[in-house]
């Protein structure tokens, strides 16, 4: 089922936590709310749930404007960040609660338990209590909990951010399919932009309250709306560089390149990947001197200091050089960014 | 510091205390199973006695002591449940709800307050006001102001308990689709059992001591409480030591086992949470 | 955002009245036995009964500043309060602090010590005046076997020795209390600061000082406030131990009250009596309780 926002604001007292949120939700999409925290997306998503009232503005899902239905009544499933599971009772009856709370008969409570349970694998589990799960079990149980209602959507608040690095790689990919396989509609939220990217059909970036673009990760990534969603998406992140456009020209301190854009104070960003960095003086390259180099197995990172910038650059594997040695970078100028100086600007709608 | 010598000392301090504590009671239980020439014996005979139960068969079959046990209990069983039940629901309502003004902390706060009051205080006005209900010497008039008394401390303690169940799991029952009600008694309840119990026990135990309003709305044989008909005896002119001395032996016997039983939330049900025991 | 704001916003009408349903039965509760008796009394201690009816009047107030009696039980609960509550303190917190460790056996040891303070109070008295009769008490028996000379220790039949007997009663009864919440709260307090302290070269009364108390202070308060608050309004013990006597020995206030009420019908006097007394109490407990607010 489609969710759509219209102008919902949140304030707790006198701080606008939410900010003039408009956002349309297509049915069956995985739409990731992302953004550092304190920027509302938690907000919205409690909003969406029924745990908190909304200040101004509408919430519909599909046709039905939500604002004033009772949490208890809107059919959504919401997968908690403590995964929030039921300590005293058993997986089996944790995963039944939302259908015994519907009056399903036994035997139909029963048969969806065992169903959810072979698909997420947790059927050797049924008889333990949460205490004596590990972080990955108890998630899956909390995920079991919201299949097993076939809601309208799925809500997620943050439910990777407590597991450790490899479980959460590997969770991601099993969130992934199984949406793919559900096809529900479902919002997760996260401020974490590795998992926005892998895991969304669309991501909505936040800060501060208010949407900054709301597009698909590729266009995210390749072409964001503002400074701000540049610096978020991408690990990693863009290189800034202050400088000015000059008849063509873009001057920033050592590094010029001509550009077909108009004039004025800008800031010049460029993702490491479009800096390539040459061991031997080329024409127009850039000279830089090396400030460290991080092997990461299939990759380096150069750290690069040109004139007064710190610039991070991406290098093959089997690239090395000294600390303090001169190297020569080529921009790929096609691909760098523009935004104006100082102020972002905010999503236009 | 030398270890060894704070450790004998340490040792006789709680050895010393123990007895203290303890002897009283047992020279009462001792009386209360003394024929009446070794009590008053010189000197004071602690084990060397032969025991007999004629002081307890004087008191529950010949005398009416096994009606105030009788009445004891139905009066603590019955005002405990209902202190629970309405103590419990204000204070699920003052924990997880914020009310305009502050209303849920100022309440929380009166409510404690209303347990300061010198009991003889309330004790006068309310003699008068039974009286004029024409309930006096009632079980129900003890009933009604032992809840009313026991209902401050259910609010008060059970208020911690809430508090320490993560919002979460609430949450998540709603999500899930219950009602604030039903989410209450299936999630929240079943977690905070071992604190209802504790404050139960808590509840029972006070409305079993309780003296001053007993002995002021009861005085017949047939509504009388437990301390009141052991107090009757003492301020009679004749002392019966014997009988009320086996009287107080059973007064007491329940409360010890109470006590032992919830022992470890104690200190913080005496303390009105202040400190966790 | 602070968790403190996630308390539950209710969507719609019905779900805005839970709270207050919830909490009506027991404000109802409490109106009707704890503040419709105190406006009762109000009336009662400011009515009295004459030939022609009954009148407004202030003669039991003005009544108060005159009676000696009334002095002398508020005397009386003040002394004793002040008596019990010092050594109480004093022995609780003595034993806190040296049992504040690893002992063997100490369930065993809080459980024997939490018999005074659970047993009924009528059983308390009944207790000690076993324990205290001249003739055939276990006090007398025993200092006697040691050679003292019992005649004089009449306990509870001579003045100055039962306003002593009355306070030790107390004092057997509740200190184990004082001492358990104290010991709790030395236990809460973590080994960080006595480890610094330590190694900053302080001295023990000087960590007693500087770390202990200062971090005891919540449950000292707690503890200081709840036997005040129940020491002014003593009743029970007294009234089995020594109904107040000899004489007047030992009448404490609320036992006074009782007495003019019950014994002498004069419930007006008795409630104007119940107002100073209950200001008295309510004085106290906002000092105590701003003195913890501020921890």
């Amino acid at each position: 089922m489609g969710i759509r926002f219209q102008n919902v604001a949140k304030a707790f007292g006198d701080t606008k936590v939410v900010d003039d949120l408009s956002l349309e939700i297509a049915d069956g999409e995985f739409v990731v709310l992302l953004g550092p925290s304190g920027c509302g997306k938690t907000t919205t998503l409690r909003m969406l749930a029924g745990l908190e009232t909304v200040s101004s503005g509408e919430i519909y899902i599909g046709d039905q404007r939500i604002n004033d239905v009772p949490t208890q009544q809107r059919d959504l499933a919401m997968v908690f960040q403590s995964y929030a599971l039921y300590p005293h009772m058993s997986i089996a009856e944790n995963i039944a609660y939302p259908l015994r709370v519907r009056k399903l008969p036994r035997d139909e409570r029963e048969k969806r338990v065992a169903s959810v349970a072979k698909l997420l694998e947790i059927e050797s589990l049924l008889d333990r209590k949460p205490r004596q799960l590990s972080g990955g079990e108890r998630q899956r149980v909390a995920l079991a909990r919201a299949i097993v209602r076939e809601p309208r959507a799925y809500l997620m608040d943050e439910p990777l951010s407590n597991l450790d690095a490899r479980l959460r790689v590997q969770m991601r990919g099993e969130l992934k399919r199984l949406q793919h396989q559900l096809g529900t509609t479902t919002i997760y939220v996260t401020h974490d932009q590795a998992e926005a990217m892998t895991l969304a059909s669309r991501v909505a970036v936040m800060k501060k309250g208010r949407l900054q673009q709301f597009d698909t990760p590729l266009n995210i990534y390749n072409r964001p709306a503002n400074r701000f969603v540049a610096e978020f998406v991408g690990s990693p992140s863009m290189n800034f560089v202050e400088g000015t456009i000059d008849r063509g020209t873009f001057v920033g301190a050592e590094i010029k390149f001509p550009v077909n854009r108009s004039g004025g104070h800008v800031t010049m960003g460029i993702r490491p990947e479009h800096i390539h960095v040459l061991t031997q003086p080329q024409d127009d390259a850039i000279p830089a001197k090396v400030y460290v180099t991080e092997l990461m197995g299939n990759e380096t990172f150069v750290f690069l200091t040109v004139g007064p910038h710190k610039l991070i650059a991406r290098a093959p594997a089997d690239f090395r050089a000294e600390v303090e040695s001169t190297v020569w970078l080529r921009l790929e100028v096609e691909k760098a960014h523009f935004f104006p100086k100082e102020k972002s600007t905010d999503y236009p709608e | 510091m030398s270890h060894g010598r704070t450790r004998i000392t340490r040792t006789t301090v709680l050895l010393v205390a123990l007895v203290a504590a303890l002897t009283p009671v047992y020279w009462m239980i001792t009386i209360s199973l003394k024929i009446e020439s070794d009590q008053f014996a010189y000197p004071p005979k602690w084990f060397s006695f032969t025991p007999t139960l004629q002081h307890y068969y004087d008191a529950f079959v010949t005398r009416s002591f096994a009606q105030y046990l009788l009445t004891s209990a139905i009066v603590a069983v019955v005002s405990t449940a209902c202190a629970l039940v309405i103590g419990t629901l204000a204070a699920y309502a003052l924990t997880r709800f914020r009310l305009p003004y502050n209303l849920d902390r100022k309440l929380s706060l009166w409510i404690l307050s209303t347990r300061m009051f010198p009991a003889i205080v309330t004790a006068v006005p309310l003699f008068l006001m039974m009286r004029d209900l024409r309930l006096l010497n009632t079980k129900a008039s003890l009933i009604v102001v032992y809840t009313a008394f026991n209902l401050p401390f259910v609010v008060w303690m059970m208020r911690g308990f809430f508090a320490e169940v993560p919002r979460d799991l609430e949450e998540a029952a709603l999500v899930d689709g219950d009602s604030r009600l039903g989410a209450l008694v299936r999630v929240v309840l079943p977690l905070v059992s071992p604190g209802l119990a504790a404050t139960a026990v808590f509840c029972l135990i006070v409305s079993w001591n309780e003296f001053l309003f007993a002995l002021v709305l009861t005085q017949t044989d047939a509504a009388m409480t437990l301390p009141v008909g052991i107090a009757g005896r003492v301020t009679q002119y004749e002392i019966k030591w014997g009988v009320m001395s086996a009287a107080g032996a059973v007064a007491m016997m329940p409360i010890l086992v109470f006590a032992l039983a919830m022992q470890r939330y104690l200190v913080r049900g005496l303390s009105l949470g202040a400190v966790k025991g | 955002m602070p968790r403190s704001r996630r308390f539950f916003n209710a969507p719609n009408r019905r779900e805005l009245l839970l709270p207050y349903l919830l909490v009506a039965p027991a404000l109802a509760v409490l109106l009707a036995l704890s503040i419709y008796p105190l406006l009762y009394s109000i009336t009662v201690s400011l009515q009295q009964e004459t030939s022609s009816g009954i009148v407004w009047t202030l003669s039991h107030f003005k009544r108060l500043a005159t009676d000696n009696f009334f002095r002398t039980a508020m005397a009386h609960t003040f002394v004793y309060a002040v008596a019990g509550l010092t050594c109480e303190f004093l022995l609780g917190l003595g034993l806190a602090l040296l049992l504040n460790q690893q002992i063997r056996g100490r369930g065993l040891f809080r459980a024997s010590l939490l018999v005074p303070m659970m047993l009924p109070t009528v059983v308390v008295g009944v207790v000690w005046r076993l324990m205290l009769n001249p003739n055939f008490g276990a006090i007398n028996g025993t200092l006697k076997q040691f050679g003292v000379d019992t005649d004089s220790l009449t306990w509870t039949a001579s003045p100055r020795l039962a306003f002593v007997a009355v306070i030790a009663v107390d004092v057997w009864q509740w200190t184990p209390f004082v001492f358990l919440v104290l010991l709790a709260g030395l236990q809460a307090i973590p080994q960080e600061p006595y480890e610094a302290a330590l190694i900053d070269g302080s001295s023990r009364w000087q960590t007693f000082r500087h770390v202990t108390l200062p971090l005891l202070k919540p449950a000292i308060l707690i503890v200081l406030l709840l036997r005040t608050m129940d020491l002014l309004r003593v009743f029970d013990q007294i009234f089995i131990l020594t109904e107040g006597g000899p004489g007047f020995a030992t009448e404490m206030i609320s036992l006074y009250i009782y007495r003019t009420a019950f014994r002498f019908s004069d419930f007006g006097y008795a409630a104007a009596m119940s107002f100073v007394l209950l200001a008295l109490t309510n004085v106290i407990s906002v000092v105590y309780l701003k003195l913890l607010q501020k921890e």
